[in-house]
């Protein structure tokens, strides 16, 4: 029963970094039609230049807002410079990106070494947390949590309650409409690409807490945001946390019950829907 | 000369020296050459789908590593013989092939994202399953193979028998390619909506294309566990299924010489880097690159435009 809670809570603060990551993902699909595999790159590269600002200002805070505004020029740079290219053709777009996350792959090697590496966390975070009826539960992953539900309050409500955020909606329904009603559909696209790096760098730092970081993350924390934003549906962002809570209780469930199966139990309900909904819980036709 | 005979005599030249390799290369490029053809053979499948279909797999290696490891496993852990243990291999990767064909009911980027996430499942069970498959070593000692109690244990003999499955495998899929099937997956990449207009079933031919190209994958795989004695989860990775797009692509879609030019150069390439500078996995990244924003139709393309480009007026005079 204890077991099964804190399966439980382990899901979901592993569902709250996903959803950090997932979010910029989905968002540049919705709106851009970019397929960006170098997402989990931008999250590696996001957590080591995390990991070196709290070394050296020993800040955690300072670590994970450095990690993700360092990660923003990278994203233009690419963005601008590389992906602008391939036009909505998604398979250069998948080769493009794949290579780029080769590159950064090999440099971070090169700067940060092969070792697994973990962020170091303030210390008002690092004991446990006892709660009613014995359970003990590391409280960085509580924070976590909470700081994930933070994040995604606050993209709710700059997506569904703003003007920026209903332009960015108006955006990924219809493109050609919105920049002919007089709205600079670039310098949206600047935004939300930065805020997708943002976000993935974020993570980084957050997730290299307590997954660590280690050459090869980037792939497997990568392949995590895809199922989530492919059973919530690419473009959604009530999708992507739909699919973040979906995504982290089955992976923790099926890592406690069935160890050697786990990725059985995370792949086939998603097999199993995408039988009947090929675009996922909140993905729309078109 | 008409381009006919010139492409016969192009195709005579390349069967003369693939025959007379042995003769002069010594083991490091014997085992180069071999690698090539497997990999060029795991190529034409992803080919199959991505110049003919406008289907962009990225689950190939799970066929290839899925009909490697079962007839590994046949071979070492239970003592079957080559004859089972080879077909064994076969129906498992073509059987695999049929299940995952589900997702030809997707398209364009939803089909890429499924099938990656289909390869991982495959990984994931080659590594996590360790009770069964060996997890990180896989499985060692793979025996070469034999029939009838003659074995193709040298490595001659075995580079020879992997020329003759790939040019089997060649003639067979050019009379596929060039049928009035071949022809309406041509079709259904060109437009869908107007072949399924003109009553095609195009989803069935997709699911078809995906089958076929499941089994020439796992043809591939079970060439490769013969040919490198051991098989591990690498095998089954998204890298492997990503780099043999890439082969496919930088030799040229839609050819049957591309996949094996394709493989040629990226394996070539990747031993001579690795050799002499540490960052090499950020240089074949960024031959990803390159190709993408420059040789998109790959080395055939670029040729066929050259000639098109230096032909063109002696044609016309």
């Amino acid at each position: 029963m204890h077991s099964g809670i804190l399966q439980a809570i382990n899901g979901v603060s592993f569902a709250a970094l996903l959803f950090l990551l997932a979010s910029g993902f989905t968002l540049s699909f919705g709106l851009m039609r970019v397929v960006n595999m170098a997402h989990g790159a931008y999250y590696l590269f996001g957590g080591y230049i995390g990991l070196t600002i709290t070394r050296h200002t020993g800040s955690f805070a300072l670590g994970v807002l450095g990690g993700g505004l360092a990660v923003i020029p990278l994203g233009y740079l690419i963005d601008r410079f590389l992906i602008r290219r391939t036009g909505e053709n998604h398979l250069a777009q998948v080769l493009l990106t794949v290579g780029i996350a080769f590159v950064l792959g090999d440099v971070a090697l090169k700067i940060w070494g092969g070792d697994s590496l973990k962020v170091p966390t303030p210390i008002e975070l690092r004991g446990a947390i006892e709660l009613p009826g014995g359970i003990i539960y590391p409280t960085y992953r509580f924070a976590l949590i909470a700081f994930g539900v933070f994040v995604g309050l606050s993209l709710w409500l700059l997506y569904r309650k703003t003007q920026i955020g209903a332009v960015v909606r108006a955006g990924v329904d219809d493109r050609e409409i919105v920049s002919a009603i007089g709205i600079n559909i670039d310098r949206l696209f600047v935004l939300v690409s930065a805020l997708a790096s943002f976000l993935a760098g974020m993570a980084g730092v957050v997730g290299g807490a307590f997954l660590t970081l280690y050459p090869g993350a980037e792939w497997e924390i990568l392949v995590y945001a895809l199922v989530v934003v492919i059973f919530g549906g690419l473009g959604s962002l009530e999708g992507a946390m739909i699919g973040a809570l979906i995504v982290g209780l089955l992976d923790a469930y099926g890592r406690w019950l069935l160890p050697e199966f786990s990725y059985f139990v995370l792949f086939g309900p998603m097999a199993i829907l995408l039988l009947f909904r090929p675009r996922g819980i909140f993905g729309r036709e078109g | 000369m008409n381009v006919r005979s010139y492409g016969v005599i192009m195709a005579l030249i390349a069967l003369a020296s693939a025959l007379a390799a042995p003769l002069v290369a010594g083991p490091f490029w014997m085992t180069l050459i071999t690698q090539i053809y497997i990999y060029g053979l795991l190529a034409l499948s992803v080919d199959l789908l991505l110049g003919h279909a406008g289907l962009y797999s990225l689950c190939q290696a799970s066929f290839f590593a899925v009909a490697a490891y079962t007839t590994a496993i046949l071979q070492v852990r239970y003592g079957y013989p080559t004859i089972v243990a080879a077909p064994a291999g076969l129906i498992a990767g073509t059987l695999l092939a049929v299940l995952y064909g589900s997702a030809v009911r997707t398209r364009g980027v939803y089909f890429i994202l499924i099938t990656i996430a289909l390869g991982y499942i495959i990984w994931g069970a080659m590594y996590r399953w360790a009770s069964f498959t060996g997890g990180d070593n896989g499985i060692t000692n793979v025996p070469p193979p034999s029939v009838a109690g003659f074995s193709i244990a040298s490595q001659t003999a075995y580079y020879y028998f992997v020329l003759a499955v790939v040019i089997l495998c060649a003639f067979g899929y050019r009379i596929l390619i060039r049928s009035p099937f071949g022809l309406s997956l041509r079709g259904i990449k060109g437009s869908e909506s107007r072949m399924q207009s003109l009553g095609y079933r195009t989803t069935m031919h997709l699911y078809a294309a995906f089958v076929i190209s499941g089994l020439i994958a796992s043809l591939a795989g079970v060439l490769y566990v013969y040919y490198n004695r051991f098989i591990n989860p690498v095998a089954a990775s998204f890298q492997i299924s990503v780099e043999v797009s890439l082969m496919a692509i930088v030799g040229g879609s839609g050819t049957i010489v591309g996949p094996f030019i394709g493989a040629g150069i990226f394996l070539g390439l990747r031993n001579w880097v690795s050799s002499f500078f540490e960052l090499h996995t950020a240089v074949m990244g960024a031959v990803f690159i390159a190709t993408v924003l420059w040789a998109p139709s790959g080395i055939v393309g670029l040729v066929e435009r050259w000639r098109t480009h230096v032909g063109k007026p002696k044609d016309q005079q």
